[in-house]
């Protein structure tokens, strides 16, 4: 185990926050801490400074602009959880928070963490790609929007550079005919990573599907935006909802689209035996979400 | 970097400075003195540190001190008030939802911060709400119902009262078979509990272990110039600084070294100690210790390494590496398969897990200028400790002193004298003041001593009946670099199969054998887990090839009372028969058995262990428990000096209440004091699940002659004939009329008056001559048995393959039950760790012998939120050499566990899984290869 040694920076604002960041040589931001904490502690990381920003206030936002919802990069899994705004209008975010680590961890993790870690096993990555959120990112120079999709680059890597700030999650809301839902594997009913995991968005209009998504996360180094899946599922008829060959034909597609790995919590093949399962459950479930009539 | 801070600690200001890098945990420890938050992970896995900030559970290890800067921290310290505890402490205390203690802390501010939250929970809330703070005693089930007890206080309502038949041997008793509180519940509720890492001496130092980064190796050298002029370095040792003297834990055996003198033979092996200020200075110090090595050849497979020109660990001893070899044979084996109309056979597998009891080992020495050291240490051994530190010291005994605080947890992970123990008295003694050593959690994986994976090769025949007419055994332990308990786990792997059914011919086959891997040792059910898996498992794959009911094959062939096994162990009580008949109608097995739909399923498994080993570790005449009793002079309380160790099963509470029986007076009237070298007599310690009977046997002794005693002065004064008087209920009375008594402490006041202190002393060895005469008999002797039987109804995701425990509905013959709320806490913790082991737990470890799962983050154990919901019933039973009828639960109840679920799982899947752990993707496989 390494001892915590660093600089630590509380800075006021997110200018300050950003300055802070371009001055030292080696930073890492500070959020939940319920990563890097962990991962300095394990030598897995190392930072001469450590910038807190999980008391600006700007990022503990949670509130409805027109149609968007934007959400603090700072505000925890619990706040996402607990919200009333969130659960009402993104009820599956709510779900992936409330799945996420322990009632402690959930306390003190971020949203913006969560993503900006990268991790491949990530459990927010899915659900709001899902909902086809944009990410902003604030540097020095630039206040920039970037659609979620292009934000994972591989396994810890994201498309943040030095010196830039995740600063809000902005999702725009679909009316009731829309539906979304997020399932997790994980080898233990609680506190557990995932081994794989499906978010599904299917909208409807006039008893038809519109427009649809599913995302595949933990089997791959990034989570996988589904397309060819996703196509299939557009173009369900309705009783095509409760058939289970044409389910398992879109099951086997999103498993097809997965890049999974042997590690210790599953075999590859068994990831994809996973997702397959997953897509067709969440399917079933996103279906129901969605007031179609 | 350091900053001011103010912060409010349960409702106290305070105003201190603290690094960028200290963390909240360790801000509450060690600079507001507040220990009882507990350090268990420091990686936000465990949550035995959890603390309230502004109203919400934390864990304190991943919370920077600066960052509380302004903030409200509730700890355990902050809930009661004044004398009166908390509710939520209180139900607690009540419920016994108290064993080790050292997730009680963060597990009652968890559920404070619930129950604000949401004040009308059900059972499955509670389950998910406490996931984030593991247990390995309770098995969460007595906690859980202390949550709901505690909800009804908080609510002013009055909890439902149930009421509890007691056992037929218990009705007699006003202490024995009683459901009280632990003694030491209460300070472990509010944090005041010490444990060794609390303990801070004056002009104390740290001190860490240079671990071997690489599986096998021959050390060239080592350099540790740039470690020792890093400030704050105090003292480093090395291999050739320290004895030659081997120590291990089994006399035949002892193969290690204090520190590793020539060889390292596993990444963990330990190679240099430090002692610096502080921790954060030797973990410095440590990455400047340049150590060369030569790489030698590994080999990580058991089978692998007993193949002619495998490399070898130990060049001068374990031809093939085959540390230990068992060749038993009992009855005529062939004879035995002949007489069967059905033989079968299979393999089967179990899994490398470990104890990870929550409270890392820790241990402090300091020496005082007589040439006499103390050591603190968190074990479950002190005497065996105690021993083997007069040998590598070459020190008497007397010399020596050793201290078991609490401890927060063993299940064998403590049973044997550990490095810290010795490094820190050497390091200390080194640099003349105090030193302190903790395990972190890696550390504890890498230092192992946990199960031993076992290969196994089961072979039964039965009769058309069911009958068993023979049993063939072959097995391989994968035991690791060093000996440690090994060679007790692989005769214990053949030695205690004959135990719980009727084995008239019997063949073992034992292979211990050492790989470049973290040690095994003795872990809860030493060695039998395995074998047992794979007997019930076969078992039942029997009476499925001979249209046998899973019970009735049990039943046919169970265990009775009074029966000399084939191996020479002498069974005397024994209720088996009627522990199956009773798991088999709670659980409603006959309208269940083969009538359950697909993916979901009934299993049934039986266990059993010894009360106690028959003969020591090491070769000595003393009796194996001894007690003594001192009354105090006004005979207010009477203190009972105990040897052996409560780790948190409650043996403390247990002994005081035999105590307190034989004397007869009321527990409330009992102190205790256990486990201290100098002031209580030897006493072998909390390993084979001895305690119960041993220290039951020593303590109800010593009672025995106090009452004597009060009963000669009780007699006088009453002018009653001795025989005419009874002690019960701390009054001594005439047993022709009641109404002429005189109180205990009266009785006692006087005897102290007359005759000086009023003491009394007991002792208990085993039965002389125990176990047969053949090599290796005297494992697996005891002077009893437990048995035990476990129905358990699983749902399987049929295409996941994942597994959920539904129900254990267990029945356990501990003989009576001294104390039936912790023999239901024993059982409960039991089936949790039991199931946690057969369907999650298992060390893995990539090509280079590195392990990759050595966290609780990786390697996962049970949650609450896996709880099955649990029914155990103790059967009545009385044991002839246990006090008043008892004899041992905790391992026992182990046994039944991964044969009931695998079993269940069989029933549900339509398949049976040969390797445990049974994770989902095993299940699924299975399932996928028959639909083939």
């Amino acid at each position: 185990m390494n001892s915590l040694e660093f600089n630590y920076h509380s800075p006021k604002t997110l200018d300050e926050a950003i300055n802070i960041l371009n001055k030292c040589d080696n930073p890492a931001l500070l959020a939940g801490g319920t990563d890097v904490l962990v991962e300095i502690k394990k030598g897995l990381r190392q930072a001469d400074d450590l910038v807190s920003i999980k008391n600006l206030n700007e990022l503990k936002i949670i509130k409805q602009k027109q149609n968007e919802i934007v959400i603090g990069s700072s505000v925890t899994h619990n706040e996402v959880k607990n919200s009333s705004l969130i659960k009402e209008k993104l009820f599956a975010l709510s779900e992936a928070a409330s799945n996420i680590g322990t009632d402690q961890v959930r306390n003190t993790a971020t949203i913006g963490g969560n993503i900006c870690t990268g991790a491949s096993c990530c459990d927010m990555a899915p659900v709001l790609l899902a909902y086809n959120s944009e990410l902003e990112i604030l540097s020095s120079t630039e206040k920039r929007m970037i659609h979620i999709k292009d934000f994972f680059l591989a396994h810890k890597k994201t498309s943040i550079n030095k010196g830039e700030i995740l600063t809000k999650i902005i999702i725009h809301i679909s009316d009731d005919q829309t539906g979304v839902s997020f399932l997790k594997f994980g080898l233990r009913d609680a506190a557990s990573i995932s081994v794989a995991s499906v978010s599904v968005m299917i909208k409807f209009s006039d008893k038809q599907c519109i427009d649809s998504r599913i995302v595949i996360g933990a089997v791959a180094p990034t989570p996988i935006l589904c397309s060819k899946a996703s196509k299939l599922l557009c173009d369900f008829k309705l009783t095509d909802f409760s058939n289970e060959n044409i389910l398992s034909k879109v099951g086997e597609s999103a498993a097809e689209d997965s890049l999974p790995i042997d590690d210790i919590r599953g075999s590859a093949d068994y990831r994809r035996k996973l997702v397959k399962v997953l897509t067709q459950r969440a399917i079933k479930i996103a279906f129901e979400r969605a007031k179609y009539i | 970097m350091k900053h001011l801070i103010n912060l409010n600690v349960n409702g106290t200001e305070y105003e201190v400075a603290v690094k960028s890098g200290t963390s909240l945990l360790n801000l509450l420890r060690d600079q507001c003195m507040l220990t009882g938050t507990k350090k268990g992970c420091e990686l936000g896995d465990c949550g035995v540190c959890t603390v309230l900030l502004n109203g919400k559970a934390v864990n304190s290890c991943l919370i920077l001190a600066v960052e509380a800067e302004g903030q409200n921290i509730l700890t355990i310290e902050g809930m009661a008030t004044g004398e009166n505890l908390h509710p939520i402490q209180r139900a607690f205390v009540e419920k016994g939802a108290i064993q080790c203690g050292f997730c009680t802390p963060g597990m009652i501010l968890r559920t404070k911060s619930f129950l604000d939250e949401n004040p009308n929970p059900n059972k499955e809330e509670i389950k998910e709400a406490l996931s984030g703070n593991l247990c390995r005693c309770t098995g969460y089930t007595k906690i859980i119902e202390a949550v709901e007890t505690a909800n009804d206080y908080l609510k002013g309502k009055k909890p439902k009262v149930i009421e509890y038949q007691p056992q037929k041997s218990a009705m007699d008793f006003t202490v024995v078979g009683k459901r009280l509180p632990k003694l030491d519940a209460p300070d472990k509720a509010t944090g005041r509990a010490q444990y060794t890492d609390d303990i801070v001496l004056p002009n104390m130092i740290y001190g860490k272990l240079l671990l071997s980064s690489v599986p096998h190796a021959r050390i060239k050298s080592i350099n540790t110039e740039k470690a020792k002029s890093l400030p704050g370095v105090k003292v480093i040792l090395t291999g050739a600084d320290v004895t030659d003297i081997s120590y291990g834990t089994s006399p035949p055996r002892y193969d290690e070294f204090v520190l590793a003198k020539d060889k390292v033979r596993f990444v963990g092996d330990i190679v240099a100690a430090v002692a610096a200020i502080d921790e954060e200075t030797c973990y410095k110090a440590l990455k400047l210790i340049e150590v060369e090595y030569e790489e030698l050849p590994t080999v990580f497979d058991p089978i692998e390494a007993m193949k002619d020109g495998a490399p070898r660990l130990f060049d001068d001893k374990y031809e093939n590496n085959i540390n230990t070899r068992v060749d038993h044979h009992f009855g005529d084996i062939e004879k035995g398969f002949e007489e069967a109309d059905l033989i079968k056979e299979a393999k089967f597998v179990g899994n490398r897990t470990i104890q990870n009891p929550m409270e890392p080992h820790v241990a402090i020495a300091e020496w005082d200028r007589h040439g006499r050291v103390t050591l603190y240490t968190s074990t479950q051994v002190v005497h065996y400790v105690h021993h083997q530190l007069s040998r590598i010291l070459d020190l008497p005994l007397g010399n020596i002193r050793v201290i078991m605080t609490n401890c927060g947890g063993g299940f064998g992970a403590k049973a044997a004298t550990n490095p810290l123990e010795i490094l820190s008295i050497l390091l200390s003694k080194k640099i003349g003041c105090p030193v302190k050593m903790r395990f972190n959690r890696e550390e504890m994986y890498l230092y192992g001593r946990g199960r031993h994976k076992q290969y196994i090769e089961m072979k039964i025949g039965v009769k058309n009946d069911g009958t068993i007419t023979a049993v063939k055994q072959k097995a391989i332990l994968e035991g690791g670099a060093y000996s440690s308990f090994g060679i007790v786990s692989t005769y214990y792997a053949g030695s205690m199969l004959p135990t719980l059914y009727i084995i008239p011919n019997y063949k073992y086959d034992g292979y211990r054998v050492n790989t470049n891997l973290p040690p095994c040792g003795a872990m809860r059910g030493h060695g039998t887990p395995h074998p047992r898996f794979a007997f019930e498992s076969l078992l039942s794959m029997i009476a499925d090839d001979i249209g046998m009911d899973h019970i009735d094959i049990r039943l046919k062939n169970a265990m009775m009372p009074e029966t000399r096994t084939c191996n020479d162990l002498d069974i005397h009580s024994c209720e088996l028969k009627a522990c199956l008949k009773v798991v088999r109608e709670k659980s409603g097995w006959d309208k269940k058995k083969g009538k359950l739909p697909k993916g979901r399923g009934i299993g049934i498994g039986c266990g059993g262990f010894v009360s106690g080993a028959g003969y020591p570790i090491y070769r000595s005449n003393f009796p194996h428990s001894n007690a003594i009793i001192k009354v105090e002079e006004d005979g207010s309380k009477a203190v009972l000096f105990i040897g052996d160790a409560d780790i948190g099963q409650g043996s403390d509470t247990v002994l005081a209440q035999a105590a307190a029986e034989a004397m007869g007076i009321t527990l409330d009237k009992m102190s205790v004091v256990s486990a201290d070298s100098d002031i209580t007599p030897l006493g072998f310690g909390a390993y084979s699940s001895r305690v119960t009977l041993m220290g039951g046997n020593a303590s109800k002794m010593a009672g025995e002659e106090i009452k004597k005693q009060v009963i000669k002065a009780a007699a006088k004064k009453l002018n009653v004939h001795e025989e005419k008087l009874r002690a019960k209920n701390n009054k001594l009375f005439d047993i022709s009329n009641e109404e002429n008594f005189i109180p205990w402490s009266e009785a006692a006041k006087l005897y102290f008056s007359e005759n000086g202190p009023l003491i009394g002393k007991g002792h208990y060895s085993p039965p002389k001559g125990l176990g047969g005469t053949y090599k290796g008999a005297a494992i697996g002797t005891s002077p009893a048995f437990s048995f035990s039987a476990s129905v358990c109804e699983v749902k399987v995701d049929m295409e996941t393959g994942k597994v959920k425990v539904l129900n254990f509905w267990d029945a356990h013959d501990c003989g009576t039950a001294i104390n039936p709320m912790a023999v239901e806490g024993q059982v409960e913790g039991a089936i949790v760790m039991g199931m946690s082991e057969a369907l999650l737990e298992e060390e893995v470890f990539d090509s280079n012998g590195k392990m990759l799962n050595a966290d609780l983050h990786n390697y996962l154990i049970a949650t609450s939120a896996e709880t099955p919901d649990i029914d155990s019933t103790i059967v009545d039973s009385y044991e002839p050499e246990g006090p008043f009828g008892a004899k041992e639960v905790g391992e026992g109840a182990t046994l039944p566990i991964l044969g009931a679920i695998a079993n269940a799982v069989a029933d549900a899947i339509g398949v049976r899984i040969f390797e445990l752990p049974i994770t989902p993707e095993k299940v699924l496989k299975a399932i996928k290869e028959k639909s083939n």
